[in-house]
């Protein structure tokens, strides 16, 4: 069954490897350093990096700003929403394009092109979408029905890596020129929340020359394409006659990228920059304490964790994995090496998703339940389910960040109880191809991450749910009861109160099982020159910089 | 043996060199733990039976041997391929950021070359003398850092501290001043220049102390040789000495090293445009080798493979043609 929101995943994650592998060496951030797991429980708070709005004294002179940002990977390149599929390409796209819907700074879908909200009919399967008259593209269209109707179907008719986002859509048809009737193949509870923020695409000049469409693009957004050698930069201009209030200050804006953290960094201190996405872990001190320098910082929906071998090995055991959760602590981890760059976590529902979906979990009542450091029960319980003396679990995490450096906590905590660890920091591309084989030879826990939105399906049906066993997850857990049928009813039912409540009923599965160990959530970051104002880092990635919204007008003050 | 069929000869030669090369290659390559095609769909909803379906869309079903023919068919005819990672052509890819590195190893070797032999020189002439430990000492720091800490070094200093310099980038002195918005050629060639200087520097230092030092050793060698000694006692200013005897036989051995050096100064060039954040062909491999894209790695492996080869004939060349004393290969 093709589904969901993955697009949204997908660059997420990719987003994510990039701001991992931007904290590359080991380093103590925000926290005393110690190694006796007694350290400082007080976790940084990213609020701290929220700027309050700023409003210029002179707007003549802040509509000449022009701004250059940096990327912390290369992007793809593909500027065409249909075909684009990594985060970096879609940070451009999303100033080109407005979505049908989109995320507010809280993550929160509200209508954008669409008139309202949409009607919804036959338990969820059919919806109406009302679209405003009068919404043009750069090239003088109008924006119509059709054209959003094609945004919805283009991915899955041309076999693009984003069908998988439109699959359940059974079709869309303009009822006028604006009205569009969306039919689903089944109820899906994350369409209302993801699906539905889809960029729209001019379907007359998009199928004209796709190929040229994807690297010279029209939309309907507040910038247009301005200048593009492919390997360098792509510029956009702001578009003057743009339909929605706020008009843009910037002028121009202009991303290159440049994946060398350290390089990255030393550009914006130098002022060779004006803005850089991701400040990474080890840098933070030093670019928060640099003189004209300001670090942009939001929550984000990523979610990394520890997962078990729930196929083979000691850690078939439930009592061998709470062992492991109480073993070492997760806040001293992260307090030491992430500081302010993350939180940790008790679910695998990060507090972002939680409060941009109303989805009122009951997240305190789980942190509560997660196994807290404490090495004599952890060793009793090791103790309590015979684990041999000379256990030495094998961890694989990816090299060269925070995840191999918890993997690396965990093991040294594991000896100081008479066990030990075979940690591997493996690449990226072999980890890949060895985390879910289920065989304890390769691996008893793993450290990976995952990066979705305002619906917990991705999150549950992508890391748990059986069928993904091999592919999106390598724990292999079977579940008690219901598990798996939960997970797939609450993404095949559009109510929500009913999908909470699966879910609810899944995540305290998932806290007294443990098949995953949730780590902690890394936020999303910007460093930007104190000229830069107005500036908010928004929770996905891919919409940073968003420059202009009904919460910020980005300019630069000279 | 003539010049000309001593050249031929040696590019005929180096035909069974990439040949092994790439076999070389594809094999490392593909042996890599890692799935290209997981990598690829990492985060997106896929069944195994997608991912097959991915795999036999490229050609990753079929065994490597099939695989490493249809690639090196297609390379003979000019194509090198097609990066799925990056939805184009790997000959695009590779025109699109082979410029950038050029240059940047041109100009190390420039710097290298301008820099170390009137040191070299100097040192030689000045030899047990304070100039000379000094040099040495220097020579020293030069072989045993890495370019692409020299380069972190040099942006903290001259871009970050001093603010003199660019921290990163280059300019393209084939793009137009208007590209840049430059107000015109000079303009343009000092920009490039100030963006040129500290990767330059970076990856030349390497090469730089290595030939002092070489430099330094032949003409104490060559000042002692016999025909210098016989040309001083003729009355010869010891100027012409240095000048025209010593000096032209000390630059053999720079050409060989010069030459040899390439691979290393081409190792060198992929730090060095990381920490630089330059868009050049090393930059290209390493992403290339991250994500595992077969084409792309095989590709510039050939390219740098090919640069090297014809790099060391041009040498071997060049050293023939210099010193009177080379054969060509001929019995003697």
């Amino acid at each position: 069954m093709a589904n969901n929101q993955q697009l949204w995943a997908r660059r997420r994650v990719l987003a994510t490897g990039g701001a991992v592998s931007a904290a590359t060496i080991a380093g103590c951030i925000g926290g005393n350093g110690d190694d006796d797991g007694n350290g400082d429980d007080e976790v940084a708070d990213i609020s701290e990096y929220q700027h309050d709005r700023e409003e210029p004294d002179d707007e003549e002179a802040a509509r000449q700003s022009e701004l250059e940002f940096l990327q912390p990977a290369d992007p793809d390149e593909d500027y065409d929403p249909v075909v684009s599929f990594d985060s970096y390409s879609m940070q451009v796209a999303n100033l080109v394009f407005d979505g049908l819907y989109e995320w507010d700074d809280e993550l929160n879908l509200e209508p954008k092109i669409a008139d309202g909200m949409p009607e919804e009919e036959d338990d969820g399967e059919t919806y109406f979408f009302d679209i405003q008259e009068g919404i043009e593209f750069h090239n003088g269209d109008e924006v119509t029905a059709s054209d959003v109707a094609h945004s919805f179907t283009a991915p899955v008719e041309e076999e693009t890596q984003n069908a998988a986002t439109y699959g359940m859509i059974e079709s869309a048809e303009p009822v006028d020129d604006y009205q569009l009737e969306v039919t689903l193949e089944h109820p899906y509870g994350p369409f209302t929340m993801s699906t539905m923020a889809v960029p729209v695409v001019p379907e007359a000049v998009r199928t004209e020359d796709t190929e040229a469409f994807n690297t010279d693009p029209v939309g309907s957004g507040p910038f247009q394409f301005a200048e593009f050698q492919p390997g360098e930069y792509v510029e956009l201009e702001r578009w003057d006659d743009y339909w929605d209030e706020p008009q843009p200050y910037v002028q121009r804006i202009r991303f290159e990228a440049a994946p060398d953290d350290a390089n990255r960094v030393a550009q914006v201190l130098a002022g060779d920059t004006d803005v850089i996405d991701t400040v990474p872990a080890t840098e933070w001190d030093e670019v928060d304490g640099a003189d004209g320098v300001r670090i942009h910082g939001s929550r984000s929906p990523s979610y990394m964790y520890l997962a078990f071998n729930c196929n083979e090995g000691e850690t078939t055991d439930p009592d061998v994995r709470r062992a492991v959760g109480h073993s070492f602590s997760m806040r001293e981890f992260v307090n030491e090496h992430l500081g302010p760059a993350a939180d940790p976590l008790s679910s695998p529902i990060p507090e972002v998703t939680n409060e941009s979906g109303g989805w009122e979990f009951p997240m305190d009542e789980w942190e509560d339940e997660m196994p807290e450091y404490d090495p004599d029960q952890a060793q009793e319980l090791l103790e309590g389910a015979g684990v041999p003396d000379d256990w030495e679990p094998r961890i694989i995490a990816p090299e060269g960040g925070p995840r191999e450096q918890l993997a690396e906590r965990i093991g040294s905590r594991l000896s100081e109880i008479g066990y030990g660890a075979d940690v591997q920091g493996m690449s990226f591309a072999t980890l890949v191809d060895t985390y879910n084989t289920g065989n304890v030879d390769d691996y008893e826990m793993y450290l990976l991450g995952w990066t979705g939105g305002p619906d917990p399906d991705v999150y549950y049906y992508n890391l748990f749910h059986e069928s993904q066993a091999g592919v999106g997850q390598g724990h292999f857990y079977e579940g008690e009861g219901d598990f798996h049928d939960n997970i797939l009813n609450a993404r095949e039912s559009a109510d929500q109160d009913e999908r909470r409540d699966l879910y609810v009923d899944v995540t305290e599965e998932i806290i007294e099982y443990l098949p995953v160990l949730p780590a902690y959530s890394e936020h999303n970051t910007m460093a930007a020159r104190e000229e830069v104002k107005d500036l908010h880092a928004h929770p996905s990635v891919s919409y940073n910089p968003r420059i202009v919204s009904d919460y910020q007008n980005t300019w630069i003050d000279e | 043996m003539g010049l000309l069929r001593y050249t031929t000869y040696r590019f005929i030669q180096a035909i069974p060199v990439l040949i092994g090369i790439s076999i070389l290659t594809f094999i490392l390559a593909n042996l890599t733990p890692g799935d290209p095609v997981r990598l690829m769909v990492q985060g997106q909803e896929v069944t195994p039976e997608q991912i097959e379906r991915i795999e036999a869309q490229y050609g990753l079903d079929r065994p490597l041997h099939e695989r490493y023919l249809d690639y090196m068919a297609g390379l003979v005819q000019g194509d090198m391929g097609y990066s799925f990672h990056r939805n184009r052509s790997v000959s695009e890819l590779i025109a699109s950021r082979i410029g950038p590195t050029l240059l940047l190893i041109l100009s190390a070797y420039v710097f290298a070359l301008i820099t170390s032999i009137p040191l070299g020189i100097l040192a030689a002439k000045r030899r047990n003398e304070p100039f000379d430990h000094v040099s040495r000492i220097i020579a020293l720091i030069g072989v045993s850092t890495p370019s692409f800490w020299i380069g972190i070094m040099l942006i903290l200093i001259f871009a970050v501290q001093l603010g003199w310099l660019p921290s990163a980038g280059l300019v393209y002195p084939w793009w137009s001043p208007e590209v840049y918005g430059h107000s015109g050629y000079l303009e343009h060639f000092y920009q490039t220049i100030r963006y040129l200087l500290l990767p330059m520097v970076a990856l030349g230092t390497l090469q730089m102390a290595t030939l002092m030092r070489v430099e330094r050793t032949q003409m104490i060698e060559s000042l002692q040789g016999e025909y210098v000694k016989l040309a001083r006692a003729y009355g010869v200013p010891e100027r012409t000495i240095l000048r025209k005897h010593a000096f032209q036989v000390a630059q053999l051995p720079i050409i060989t090293i010069v030459g040899l050096n390439l691979s290393t100064a081409l190792g060198g060039a992929v730090l060095t445009e990381f920490v630089f954040n330059i868009n050049g062909l090393g930059r290209l491999f390493y992403e290339a080798i991250i994500q595992l894209d077969y084409q792309l790695i095989m590709g510039i492996t050939m390219v740098i493979a090919t640069m090297f080869v014809i790099g060391v004939i041009i040498t071997d060349i060049a050293y023939a043609y210099i010193d009177p004393r080379v054969t060509y290969g001929e019995a003697e």
